[in-house]
């Protein structure tokens, strides 16, 4: 087994008790965090499957999960200090 | 939020490379992942980061609503265009070869240009639109 699959194995172990804190997390500011290192998680990972897979077209994808990510994470805290989008 | 300064200048830095990656998508999307679909998500993305931010009074300035309704029908207009060029020329409907016929390769190019930017026109405004239904606004 090579290093960059068993980086990628890890992430996704970090990936998935991220999510278990934005299960279980007791404060909203905990499951907004969780859904944030998530995102951050899922950025890495599109990377590191570019590498592996030698497709260049990944990184474009990664830095376009990057940008929505920041979006959404400022969409959920608008939602939860003012209950609304408008 | 919109009282919140850190939030307000990282958005304001964001919003312009989120359009142009936008951009970049749209105009890359031949020989890379993306397209119209993609780019057009991307653009009403950064609409609706702005509209967060800054309230929808300044991104209605920026952005005005009529623009966003012409838009809509503009891009099928243009979609449908292409294709009827095509029907009009004698061949079948969106044939591209008809709009360059000593060159087929460019007349491809010219072709799927048009019709990925109708498609970016058209996904970005009912995007936008949508969002608005959402937030409870008469659109």
């Amino acid at each position: 087994m090579n290093a960059e699959l068993i980086t990628a194995l890890l992430v996704i172990g970090g990936a998935f008790l991220a999510l278990l804190r934005a299960v279980k997390g007791p404060t909203t500011f905990d499951r907004v965090l969780a859904v944030n290192v998530f995102g951050t998680k899922t950025v890495v990972l599109l990377a590191l499957l570019g590498y592996i897979g030698d497709r260049t077209g990944f990184l474009d994808i990664a830095v376009l999960y990057a940008l929505v990510n920041f979006l959404g994470t400022i969409a959920l805290l608008k939602f939860v200090e003012t209950r609304r989008l408008g | 939020m919109s009282e919140s300064v850190v939030l307000r200048t990282i958005g304001g830095m964001l919003f312009p490379y989120i359009l142009v990656y936008g951009l970049y998508v749209q105009m890359h999307g031949e020989i890379g992942p993306g397209g119209g679909f993609q780019a057009g998500v991307l653009v009403a993305a950064a609409f609706i980061l702005h509209s967060l931010l800054f309230g929808k009074e300044l991104t209605d300035r920026l952005l005005p609503t009529w623009l966003v309704d012409l838009s809509m029908s503009l891009g099928v207009l243009l979609y449908i265009g292409v294709g009827i060029v095509g029907l009009v020329k004698g061949s079948y409907f969106l044939d591209y070869s008809v709009l360059d016929p000593t060159h087929p390769a460019h007349a491809e190019a010219l072709g799927m240009t048009l019709v990925e930017a109708g498609v970016g026109l058209t996904v970005a405004s009912v995007i936008l639109t949508m969002v608005r239904k959402v937030n409870g606004e008469p659109a």
